[in-house]
Parts: structure tokens; sequence; C-alpha cells
């Protein structure tokens, strides 16, 4: 604003005023209403309601204005800090090993390897199967008995773990199979990124002796930064929304041991808590605001500073 | 430093030959250039001298030692790319020592050759940027940079100034040329400008489907071209053709006449020509001048003044059409009659096979 003010008032004090041209618009304002209507419908309305009903306790057929009283019971609830924490746990375990198991399995079907293709089709694959189908297979594969996992572990000899049902490792299972299922979109981001690196910076750095490992550090890495902050948003956001594998695999469970904030959300629904619960997604919606944003700056930042 | 020996180096990708038995010797210290037109194979040789592509068969010596199998970094080069291959997350410090971090140099010995590089190139107030920050003239300098500081035994330069504006691009082969004189340096550099080719080189190399046409020293190749190729090739605006008749052999000189122009006598090699024979006359524009009752006489189709001199597009008799370079005050314009003549030692005599018949090859 003050800029603004500033150039005008300059401007004004200077010799004539220069009139800006606006360039015309090639398509008339109307052409705008569609996508106007369908966001506002879908998004700008349910949001504005949401932030409205999470003052509230309300039905399907009234509702009454309460102030702040869902926030404050829902931030006294015993076990949403244990969700919280689980939450930011998991979107930091999914999101990492997402980063890191994409771009190596990335860089593995960039290199020249036999039947590239047919592979990257198998990671690709995990990304279009159902999640519930994944969560209900993997908790089968899971069982501390009678799991293949297990029974594979026990050939070996050794003795797996309860996966889902040992209270310190459920949240961690789940997130294996998150990453699982994801890490085929992450690879995807990557090779699109590290195929964009022009050969250029390689063959200059092979001229200068560079080792396979140095090319990974000093010409991949760098330069498909792009795709790590893609990659890294995306997984993050969707770490901190997770919800329907941690459903279909624990239902938070053993006991409260994986519940996350969504999951949480989703219990005050099933109790009739409406007006709680919607306070919950506002408190999620916040919670990703606040983690997110200014990791988003601060990544670009540093994009933007090459 | 060294020199580089090619002795009939090939190149094929699958069946397709893209090098088709190159034999060339460079002497240590030389500015060696290849050119050609765009697919000639003229870069596919500069980077099988780097190492960035395989060889299919024959031998490359640079100095003592057989560098076929040898890995790029272990050949005593550098390289200049085309698009600098500067990494845009470095600044030009890092960038400009980046060979010398991987082969661990120690940290002051590698600033002192990075500050060197710099000094050499003026580009100390550079070092701190990154590669976004600079001008493309600056990037180029930066590139050449990194390869000073390898200190290596040749320069390698792939069309380095093919994406510099005009002005700077005269510039920056001043600077190439001047580099090179002061480093005393072997350099190889693929470009497909001909004027780069005339300026910068001792040598120069022109390359047409994966074969040498011709190797000599720039003046050489103006004068005393091989073939109707490099003939075609170097100098601007390029040579002109006709097509004439052997009307008559005598010892040195060969009588030809065409459509086109009347009878005149070249010297030329004379054997296995006999009268009736056809044979390509070439002549340079900035040879022919304006003369009454010349040997050639065409139409004046185009006429463009660039101060210095006057180049005129002339439509001939048989529809070939010719350029003719005259002084910069002539006053000719669009349709007007125009007779040439010019030295007959100044032209040349091509065979069918497109083979200049210099005199003094006899």
């Amino acid at each position: 604003m003050s800029v603004m003010t500033q150039t005008g008032t300059a401007g004004a004090g200077a010799a004539a005023p220069v009139p800006v041209l606006k360039r015309p618009s090639p398509y008339p304002g109307w052409f705008f209403l569609p996508a106007a209507i369908i966001y506002g419908l879908l998004f700008l309305l349910p949001t504005v309601a949401s932030l409205y009903f999470s003052l509230t306790r309300w039905t399907l057929f009234n509702s009454t204005f309460i102030g702040l009283d869902n926030f404050a019971q829902f931030l006294r609830e015993p076990f949403l800090i244990k969700g919280l924490i689980n939450t930011v746990i998991y979107a930091v375990v999914t999101s990492g090993l997402k980063v890191v198991l994409g771009l190596l399995l990335a860089v593995l079907l960039t290199s020249q390897i036999a039947a590239r293709g047919y592979l990257r089709s198998v990671v690709f694959f995990p990304v279009l199967v159902s999640t519930v189908g994944v969560g209900i297979t993997f908790t089968v594969l899971m069982h501390p008995t009678n799991g293949m996992i297990n029974e594979g572990l026990a050939m070996l000899g050794i003795k797996g773990p309860g996966w889902l049902t040992n209270p310190s490792l459920a949240l961690y299972s789940v997130a294996l199979v998150d990453v699982w299922k994801g890490v085929g979109l992450a690879t995807v981001i990557y090779i699109a990124g590290i195929v964009a690196i022009p050969k250029d910076y390689y063959e200059a750095a092979r001229i200068d002796g560079a080792t396979k490992l140095q090319n990974f550090f000093y010409v991949t890495l760098p330069l498909c930064r792009p795709a790590t902050v893609t990659v890294i948003i995306l997984s993050f956001i969707g770490g901190l929304r997770t919800f329907d594998l941690i459903w279909a695999m624990t239902r938070g469970g053993p006991g409260f041991a994986s519940d996350t904030v969504a999951s949480v959300i989703y219990k005050q629904y099933q109790a009739g808590f409406y007006g709680l619960s919607t306070a919950g997604n506002v408190v999620l919606f916040a919670l990703i605001a606040v983690l997110v944003v200014p990791l988003t700056m601060l990544l670009n930042r540093r994009e933007g500073h090459e | 430093m060294a020199g580089l020996e090619l002795k009939s180096l090939h190149k094929s990708y699958g069946n397709v030959e893209v090098i088709k038995g190159v034999d060339l010797t460079v002497e240590h210290g030389e500015f060696v250039v290849f050119v050609g037109p765009s697919g000639c194979g003229k870069s596919t040789l500069l980077r099988m001298i780097a190492g960035l592509e395989d060889i299919t068969g024959g031998e490359l010596w640079i100095g003592e030692v057989l560098c076929n199998g040898v890995e790029p970094r272990d050949r005593g080069i550098a390289m200049v790319f085309q698009n600098y291959a500067l990494y845009p997350h470095m600044t030009v410090y890092d960038n400009v020592g980046f060979g010398l971090k991987l082969a661990k140099t120690p940290k002051d010995v590698r600033d002192a050759k990075i500050r060197e590089a710099a000094r050499i190139l003026q580009m100390e107030h550079l070092l701190e940027r990154k590669p976004s920050q600079l001008s493309g003239g600056q990037r180029q300098r930066v590139a050449i940079g990194r390869a000073i500081v390898r200190k290596p035994e040749v320069f390698l330069f792939d069309e380095p100034l093919s994406n510099l504006d005009a002005a700077l691009r005269v510039e920056t082969r001043m600077e190439i040329a001047k580099l090179h004189h002061d480093l005393g340096a072997t350099m190889i550099y693929v470009t497909h400008d001909q004027v780069e080719a005339m300026t910068l080189a001792d040598k120069i190399v022109v390359l047409n489907g994966g074969v040498v046409q011709q190797v000599g020293a720039p003046i050489e190749l103006y004068q005393r071209p091989a073939n109707l190729f490099v003939a075609g090739f170097i100098g601007s605006p390029k040579m002109n053709f006709v097509s004439v008749t052997v009307e008559a052999v005598s010892a040195g000189r060969v009588a030809v006449a065409g459509k086109d122009m009347a009878s005149i006598a070249i010297p030329a090699r004379t054997d296995g020509l006999k009268p009736g024979d056809t044979v390509t006359l070439g002549i340079r524009p900035h040879d022919l001048s304006e003369e009454s009752g010349g040997a050639i006489v065409g139409r004046v189709a185009l006429v463009e003044r660039l101060g210095n001199e006057t180049i005129i597009s002339m439509q001939l008799p048989s529809e070939a059409s010719w350029l003719v370079v005259l002084d910069g005050d002539h006053n000719l314009s669009i349709g007007q009659n125009l007779a040439l003549s010019f030295e007959p030692d100044r032209a040349v005599i091509f065979d069918a096979d497109g083979t200049a018949r210099h005199p003094d090859l006899d």
C-alpha cells in the first residue's frame, strides 16, 4: 500500500501523470462466473459455514451459538494432544521416507537398467489402488501370528513384532504402508525432475572427474530441488490430513495409540458431536496452515535464491 | 601441454556411421577449428576427443597417451559447453573450483587457482554471484574459467559463442584469441560459423558428412579450396559457381566457355581434361570487377549497399544467380545490365566430382 501511495505522490509531483494503458483482457468478464460459482459453492461457502458452525452446537436441523466452547472442549480432549503429536510424527515420517525413497527409486528408474518402463509401472501401481483395500490387505499381512510378514520372519528364525497391536509400533506400521502406497507418486515427480536436468551438467561433471556418488550429491540432488519441494509439500499435507488408512488398519488403536487429528474428529462425528468435530476440523485446518505455509515459504525462498 | 593425433577415427550409432575415418594431427599449442554445416559430425568428433562419446574405431592420442579407453577426467582436457553448463546452485567461485574440489585439491591451492583464473578473465567481482545473476558473456567467461583452473593439456570448445548476440560474439571471439595467445595452450574449437573459424584458427578442419574435406590454414582454404564443398563453405559471400565446357587444353591452362561467359583461359591442372568436358568454374564475389566488354554479362536483380561495399545479386543468362561485391560507391539499379571480368588466376576449375584443379598441384 505504502509503495503505491509513494508512487502516486511521486507521479503527481513530477510532470504530467503518465496514463497507464490497461491491456484489455481477450475474454469477457463473465467467463469467470462458472468457475467462481463452483468454487464459491463447493469451497468458500462450506469453509465459511464450517467456521460458523464450529462456534455452535448443531444438528442437521438447528444450531445454537456457543462461542468458543467447542474449541475449549476439543482441546481438553485427553487423547487430542496424543492425536496432534501422532499426526505430526506421521506426516514427518511419511513425507521424509517418500522424499528419500522416491528420490532413490527415481535415480534407479532413470538410469540405464533393464525393464525400466515396466519397473516404473510397478512402482506407480500402488498409487492407483484403493486406500481402504490396501489397509485391509496389510492388516491381514501384519497379523501378529497368522500374517504373512511375521510368518516369513519366523521362517528366518525372527519373532516378528505385533505390527498393529503393539501401541508403540502401530502408528509407524501404518506410516510404512502409507509410504509403500504413496512412494510411487513421489517417484514419478522425481523422475520428471531428474529427466529435466540438462545432460550438459553431468558431462561437465564427468570431465571434472565426478564419481556417481558425487554426481548425485552435486548435480542431481540440488538440480531436482523443485521436485523435492513438491514432494515434501504434497506428502506433508497428505500426512497431516491422513485418515482413511489409519481408520482401515487400526481405527486409531490400540487404545488411542495411533489416533491422528482426523481420526479423533471422525470419532466425534460418530458420537454425534457435530459442533465439536467441526471445531476439530478448523483446528486441523489451522494446524496444516501453521506448519505448511512457513515450510512452503522457506523452501520456495531458497529455491528462488538460486 | 600436448598435441593430438587422430588416426582413422570412426564413430557409428548402430548402422549409422557419423564419423567416417578422420586422420588429423594437431600440434602442441595450435588453435584448430572444426567447421562444417549442422550434422557434419564436428561436435561428435570433439566429444570423442573429450571422452563423452565412445570411439567405434581408430586411435586417439593425446600427447603420448592412447586415450581410446581413458576416462575424460584423465585425458588432460577441459571443455567449454555451448550452454556453459554452469551449476545454477553454485556461486561463480564454486563453479570455477568444482573440478579442483572433486580432485581434492587443498583449499588454499584451490582458492589461489580460482582467483588466478578470475584475474585472467577479469571476473574477480563476479565470484560471489550465482549464474542466474550473470549476463551471457559473463557466463561464458565463467565457463572458460572453469576450464582454465584445470590447467588442461587441451581446451575443447563446443560452439561457445552461439548463444551470444552479434556484438558480444565478436568481443568474446577476440578474448578467446587473446587467451590462446596468453596461455599458449592447444585448443580445439567447434563452430558452424566460418567467420569464427577464419579469425581464430591456426588450422581449420572442414568437415562434411563425417568426412574431413580439407585441413589447412584459413588463407589456404580460402585461396586453394580442395573441392566444391570447401569452396562454397569458406568465404562470405560464398563463391559463385558456373557450369562451363572445356574448349581447349594447353600447357597449364584450360580454356573454358559456357552459356554465361565468353571463352577464357584459366590456369589449372590439365591432366585428363579434353575439349568438350563439362567442368565447374568458381570465382569469389570479391574477385569480380565491373568492366564493359567483360566475359560475363548479367542483369542486376538486387543491390545491397553496405557503405564500404555494394553486394549485387546478378541473374546470368542461364538463370544462375551470382553475387558480386563491388566498391561502396557503385550506383547500380535493379534491371540494369552489368558486364564483369576477373583475373583468370583467381578462378578455380572443379572436376565433375567436385575436386579442384589448382594449377601448381601438377
